[in-house]
């Protein structure tokens, strides 16, 4: 029978006594010597090392610099994937031409993982910003495309016929009609799309950057500091978590104003 | 008299895709060979990828023909991939028939499940170094997530009156996982499947461009180095035709398995 | 304000690899500002001469004319009104009535003008800035008319209009639809499968058998209405009373009737 939900205090409890038992095993194996505290961290010792990284600079800036760093390049990637994407999106549900043009192209491209284009972006770009940028897109753009393009196709009938019959050109039926109607699609799409666009970041980070969160974990990684490599897994797991929540009460709020 | 126009329909898709193909490749011709507006420098004409494909298929490139590194590579995402799923489904399956398990496994989960997969290859590469080890790490973690989510939601999903029925039969123990939850997990599972297989392949690559002595990562590494742009596409589109072909196979698995389910 | 001519008007439909014939000679004329009903069995293809009517679909033979002009596309001099309503969730009352005023170039001060003067007549006031969803049936579709009527076009084409509403909101659209419709009187093609409907708003009533869907009989109701006075009957069912009103409605109903038992389903 599937159970029923636990009660609030007993799942907390146990919860609390799954994460001790985590922490007590990990700390135990550090402490115990097997291997240097550089290579194995405590928890606490991590946890210190977050505090430094906030103070003192390491690979070139402090944390926060780093984290500035990756935002801004992540924000560049987004932008540009939602600013191509949806109105692609919006003209290949409504002129079948533009669909047959571009279907085939974005059915081959999209396959190649984002990371695959990290040689190309070195090639195009050296270490400048357009390199991350160029990956982040690539991780961002599919989402975003298909999902306006989905949620724009399967619009009821009755609206699109509604809006022939009240004469509107083709840009008023794609803007006023066909926007509105896939917000719920794209809105969904979104949060998938900075969710890959992030992640594409970090790989990117790894590869051809000078600075942001990856770069500074494959400095970590260089100097053999766990921790430190640690501290950056952890503040991209953070930052990747802000975005999806923002953008899930985004979509709670849309959904809510159209009365959904 | 049905199959004829289905198969007339298939064959107009195909003669459609391939007149689509030979206008890229025309237009590709003509924008790097013939007009020079794509400089050959940033990018290849495809006589250049066509002799790049024959040099690594016979000769080798980056220390292997193309075989070598792609049997490399598929065998490397194949077993993290096998044993991440394994331990994941069964974990999440775990999770979502008991509230006990649940309550413990959740907080490491959520630490978890934030972290993208790619950010986990500087810490394998920390504590295994830069060989197969440490790839087999990050492929596990990569696929080991969306196995738990897909699998514990699959369990989650199934319609109420399924397990009143079950009750009803008193189905327990092992048949109650064989008839029960498991087929009813099935499609959410092979979702979660999909993901990983679709993760693993995409951080094996990742991986391999940041170090590694063979695979598919590695051509595109060395091209870049070499700045051998021909070489760079013959990977790409390598990286992409042995992902999708995994994804078709592990479709017809799926297909295989659950002949019940209309796809 | 114009007329709608159905010349000779067929149509089939291919449906795996067979003919099917949905309306077959269909001839009928829409006279300037009259209101026709159509009534028919589900099936008999009169939401389909509607529809080609609007544009939404095209005749396989014959032709369809409004205004002496043949109809290849829809557009807002012939004015829809669906059964589904087909209001804009994302947009309030307001906008949704305006929507079609941009299409035909109408200046802004004109725009407000028409729409307050629809919102009154329609009953909005006070809605103009709700959305459609937080409308009951009734109101969505006395927004969908006043949307209609307010691009004062040539013909307005009703689709079983209050179909999707409960039978007391039914009954007082009926009754706001024939006071508008006697105040100002448009071209009106109205469809409909309610005999009591049809036979208190129309004019006239295009009786519909199905398989295939042909024309059997036109009623002329415009001149026993007359005759008799019904409009000095506020309410429908006095009007629904009268026994001139019966006679016609069993009329119709065994001309519909007839045709059932010949239906082979």
């Amino acid at each position: 029978m599937l159970q029923p939900p636990l009660e609030p205090a007993r799942f907390w409890r146990l919860s609390a006594a799954g994460a001790a038992s985590f922490l007590a095993i990990w700390t135990l194996a550090a402490v115990s010597g097997i291997t240097s505290r550089d290579f194995l961290p405590t928890p606490w010792d991590v946890v210190e090392r977050f505090g430094q990284l906030l103070t003192t600079p390491f690979a070139g800036y402090v944390l926060h610099q780093h984290l500035l760093s990756s935002l801004q390049r992540f924000a560049m990637g987004f932008v540009l994937a939602v600013c191509v994407g949806i109105p692609l999106g919006l003209l290949m549900a409504w002129f079948p031409w533009v669909d047959r043009i571009v279907s085939p192209a974005f059915e081959t491209v999209r396959f190649i993982a984002p990371i695959a284009w990290v040689p190309f972006a070195a090639l195009w770009f050296g270490t400048g910003i357009g390199g991350p940028v160029l990956i982040i897109f690539m991780g961002a753009f599919p989402p975003v495309l298909i999902n306006t393009y989905r949620g724009a196709k399967q619009v009821d009938r009755k609206y699109i016929e509604a809006s022939q019959m009240l004469g509107a050109s083709a840009w008023r039926s794609m803007t006023e009609v066909l926007l509105p109607a896939a917000v719920p699609s794209i809105v969904a799409g979104l949060r998938i799309s900075a969710g890959l666009g992030w992640q594409s970041l970090v790989g990117a980070e790894l590869i051809v950057a000078s600075s942001g969160v990856g770069y500074l974990m494959v400095k970590g990684q260089a100097a053999i500091s766990t921790a430190t490599v640690m501290c950056g897994m952890a503040a991209i797991g953070f930052i990747g978590l802000l975005i999806d929540v923002a953008l899930r009460r985004a979509q709670m709020v849309i959904e809510r104003r159209r009365g959904l | 008299m049905a199959t004829a126009p289905l198969s007339r329909s298939l064959l107009a898709h195909a003669a459609r895709a391939v007149g689509a193909l030979f206008v890229v490749l025309v237009l590709w011709h003509l924008l790097t060979a013939v007009f020079g507006i794509i400089s050959p420098a940033r990018f290849a004409t495809p006589a250049e990828v066509g002799l790049a494909l024959r040099q690594i298929t016979v000769e080798g490139y980056s220390n292997g023909r193309l075989y070598e590194h792609v049997a490399r590579s598929v065998l490397l995402v194949t077993m993290g991939f096998t044993v991440a799923a394994s331990i994941g489904v069964l974990l999440g399956l775990a999770m979502g028939a008991s509230r006990k398990v649940e309550a413990f496994v959740n907080p490491i989960f959520l630490v978890l499940r934030p972290i993208p997969p790619l950010a986990w290859i500087p810490l394998a590469i920390v504590w295994l170094g830069l060989g197969d080890a440490a790839k087999m790490m990050v492929i596990f973690f990569a696929a080991f997530v969306p196995s738990v989510i897909n699998s514990y939601t699959g369990v989650r999903q199934i319609d109420k009156p399924i397990f009143e029925a079950a009750a009803m039969l008193d189905i327990r123990g092992w048949r109650y996982w064989r008839e029960v939850l498991i087929p009813g997990a099935l499609p959410s599972i092979f979702t979660g499947l999909r993901l990983s297989l679709q993760a693993s392949w995409t951080t094996l690559v990742a991986a391999e461009l940041v170090g590694a002595v063979a695979g598919l990562g590695t051509i595109l590494n060395q091209a870049a180095q070499d700045i051998y742009p021909a070489m760079i596409l013959v990977g790409m589109l390598s990286v992409a035709l042995c992902g999708w072909l995994m994804t078709l196979g592990l479709g017809w698995i799926e297909r295989r398995v659950m002949p019940w389910k209309a796809l | 304000m114009a007329n709608i001519v159905f010349e000779n008007v067929q149509r089939v439909f291919k449906q795996n690899g067979r003919e099917f014939v949905a309306l077959k000679d269909i001839n009928l004329e829409v006279q300037d500002r009259e209101f026709v009903a159509i009534v028919g069995p589900s099936g008999c293809g009169k939401t389909t001469c509607m529809r080609m009517a609007a544009g939404l679909e095209h005749p396989t033979g014959g032709q369809v004319s409004v205004d002496r002009e043949v109809v290849t596309q829809p557009g807002p001099d012939r004015a829809v009104v669906f059964q589904a309503f087909a209001l804009f969730p994302w947009k309030s009352v307001w906008d949704n009535i305006e929507f079609g005023l941009h299409s035909l170039g109408v200046d802004a001060p004109e725009r407000k003008r028409r729409i307050e003067q629809y919102i009154a007549l329609m009953g909005l006031g006070g809605y103009e800035h709700a959305f459609p969803h937080q409308l009951s049936g009734g109101m969505q579709q006395r927004v969908a008319i006043a949307r209609a009527y307010v691009l004062d076009p040539k013909v307005l084409l009703m689709d079983e209009p209050f179909g999707a509403l409960d039978a007391q909101t039914r009954v007082v659209m009926q009754e706001e639809l024939v006071r508008l419709a006697r105040q100002h009187p448009r071209t009106v093609l109205f469809i409909t499968h309610a005999v009591e409907e049809a036979v208190y708003l129309a004019d006239r009533i295009v009786v519909m058998t199905t398989r295939p869907g042909t024309v059997r009989e036109i009623i002329d109701v415009k001149s026993i209405r007359e005759s008799e006075n019904w409009d000095q009957h506020k309410r429908i069912e006095d009007v629904m009373d009268l026994p001139s009103f019966v006679h016609l409605r069993t009329h119709v109903w065994k001309l519909l009737r007839d045709q059932q038992g010949a239906d082979v389903h």
